[in-house]
């Protein structure tokens, strides 16, 4: 494992001495994994992003990182599809092979992560219809949530703390939501997993200042990952979600969005009180977002409300918000902080008192990037996160990224 | 008298043997064209239409040789319109400033360029962005011109040491005017990685005919 480290490591010192002379070849890829035919009617176009992720970081592990090492070496090659089919027909296709959607010392597995087919019948964008695999269209995190994109290498507190719930076991007693989280931490729910890439179809469009988006999925927006795919989740209990955008200038973005579906795997049927049945227990989402972006400045802020319905237990409500920044000092270095704060309501303790059902906490993120080339970019962060009772009083956290765009 | 008739004819002379007349034209071989970029539309809530315009390949032809150094330049444009750069090559001298407008309603644009040639970074900035951003490019080389909101966004400005250049159409063909007599190097820019030179000999009022195959 050690020589695989220090190999890896000489690859990478490697490959950001070369990223500079590799600049040119990767515009040369770029073209060639560009195809088109009928006169540009149809275009194709493969991508990928190669990502060298390495986490350092006291038990228990932050977010939804799956290990029991305090180190994790991540991996992960993503590779896309888009293409055009004429002007109003879209197609695209993501997929990874890595250790885990999330980052785990697991090992090595090939997934079809995204596909989706999106019509666009009138050039101004009024209406969209999309049908597939694809993420969520609930806030402003999505849209940044590849490591490009991303200023930061992990998301923000919605997107991966968890809270106490599980989806595949109902609580059996009124105090179980209020205790420690167990091992393996994966079991539990966080408000939103990530992009949310579940199954459905979705409609959306742009009316003057303003845009709307509505979907339907199989899962809800805490869903893990294996839920999102059909085969796996039907559509028994759907979840509706819906996001209302106004857009005064470039510069501002204010977002409204909300959702309610089913949060329950079917292994938790029999979990369940007697004559109940897992559609009855929906988890109802309320979020906010506002984006600005100014020069070389960036701002995003989300803040979710979040209700699941419990059984035995009642509603278990969360509020989490984040504030992001970005700033570009030069064309190639830029800098990004995040504050991101969780609270949890009381339910009762089965002792004829109430107490919170998670525990409190808050994360801030500090991190740094720089672009070599248009291809290449590597980030560093540091996390501190404070849980108000909980095993992560102060946990600390050091990430670098490097990634490869192609 | 005959003096000032003299000064006079020196003056004409000179100003004859300066006038710059010679003429270089013939045709550039061009490369096949490219296909149209393919826009990256996974994550936007709202997407319009699908068409991009093509651009086929152009060259950029160029007497190499010792030039006066020019006084003020005037100034010269790459809009971004429809989501692309326009135009998707501009040749200019060194020392000259380049505005980049926004021309695309409703959209932000952020402009920026890691060749070595010229590193800069415009930020975000509206359509009605006043004043309209620009970069003085003073160094000789090919600067590539990227969009940090739209990927498939690509663009080249070729700064040249020269003031005699000139695009071919299409088909490749050229014509280059007033030039200086003497002895140059002509050179044709194809793409990033191919610049094809042919000597040169330049009379005063002569045309003469170069192909780069």
């Amino acid at each position: 494992m050690k020589t695989l480290r220090v190999v890896l490591g000489c690859l990478f010192v490697a490959a950001l001495s070369a990223a500079a002379q590799a600049d040119d070849f990767l515009d040369q890829v770029d073209e060639a994994l560009t195809f088109s035919a009928f006169q540009d009617n149809v275009r194709a176009r493969f991508s990928g992003l190669l990502d060298l992720e390495e986490y350092h970081f006291q038990q228990p592990a932050p977010g939804l990182i799956r290990t029991t090492s305090d180190n994790l070496f991540n991996p992960r090659l993503t590779l896309f599809l888009d293409a055009q089919l004429g002007p109003n027909v879209f197609f695209f296709l993501q997929s990874r092979v890595d250790r885990g959607f999330d980052p785990s010392d697991k090992g090595a597995q090939v997934r079809l992560d995204e596909y989706a087919m999106r019509v666009t019948p009138w050039e101004d964008g009024r209406f969209t219809f999309q049908a597939g695999k694809f993420s969520s269209v609930v806030g402003n995190w999505v849209a940044r949530h590849l490591s490009w994109e991303n200023p930061f290498i992990n998301a923000p507190l919605p997107y991966e703390n968890v809270t106490p719930l599980e989806d595949i076991v109902a609580p059996s007693y009124y105090g179980s939501l209020t205790g420690q989280l167990r091992d393996p931490k994966y079991q539990y729910l966080p408000v939103i997993w990530g992009p949310v890439y579940a199954t459905g179809v979705s409609v959306a469009g742009r009316i003057g200042q303003f845009d709307y988006a509505a979907e339907v999925k199989n899962a809800a927006l805490s869903s893990r990952p294996e839920s999102w795919d059909a085969t796996r989740i039907g559509f028994d209990h759907p979840t509706l979600s819906t996001r209302i955008g106004f857009r005064p200038s470039e510069m501002w973005n204010f977002g409204i969005s909300a959702s309610d579906g089913a949060y329950f795997r079917p292994e938790a049927q029999a979990t369940l009180p007697v004559g109940r049945d897992i559609g009855d227990y929906h988890q109802r989402v309320l979020g906010q977002d506002i984006s600005f972006a100014w020069h070389h400045v960036q701002v995003w802020a989300e803040c979710y409300e979040a209700r699941f319905e419990v059984p035995l237990i009642g509603d278990a409500d969360t509020f989490v918000y984040y504030v992001e920044a970005k700033y570009k000092f030069t064309p190639q270095l830029f800098g990004a902080v995040r504050w991101n704060q969780q609270f949890f309501a009381d339910v009762p303790n089965g002792y004829g008192g109430n107490m919170p059902w998670g525990h409190d906490l808050w994360r801030t993120d500090i991190a740094a990037g720089y672009r070599f080339t248009a291809h290449t970019q590597l980030k560093i962060q540091y996390s501190l996160e404070h849980e108000k009772n909980g095993p992560r009083d102060l946990g600390h956290t050091f990430a670098a990224q490097f990634t490869v765009r192609f | 008298m005959r003096r000032f008739l003299f000064v006079g004819f020196v003056l004409m002379a000179l100003s004859r043997s300066a006038s710059a007349d010679a003429v270089v034209e013939g045709r550039v071989e061009l490369p096949k064209s490219h296909s149209a970029p393919v826009m990256n539309k996974r994550y936007e809530i709202v997407t319009k239409g699908g068409v991009l315009s093509t651009n086929p390949p152009i060259a950029v032809v160029y007497l190499e040789g010792s030039f006066p150094k020019p006084g003020a330049l005037p100034t010269r444009q790459v809009a971004q319109k429809d989501l692309m750069f326009v135009p998707g090559l501009l040749p200019v001298q060194a020392g000259t400033k380049v505005e980049f407008p926004n021309l695309d309603h409703d959209t932000y644009h952020n402009i920026f360029s890691y060749s070595p040639a010229k590193r800069f970074d415009l930020g975000r900035y509206r359509p009605d962005e006043k004043p309209v951003p620009s970069q003085l490019f003073d160094v000789p080389g090919l600067v590539t011109l990227r969009c940090d909101v739209h990927e498939h966004m690509r663009g080249l400005i070729l700064v040249l040491d020269t003031p005699h250049f000139v695009l071919t159409d299409p088909e490749g063909r050229f014509r280059l005017s007033g030039l200086p007599a003497g002895h140059y190097l002509l050179k044709a820019w194809v793409d990033s990685r191919t610049t094809r030179e042919h000597p040169v000999d330049l009379k005063n009022g002569a045309t003469l005919q170069v192909d780069f195959p």
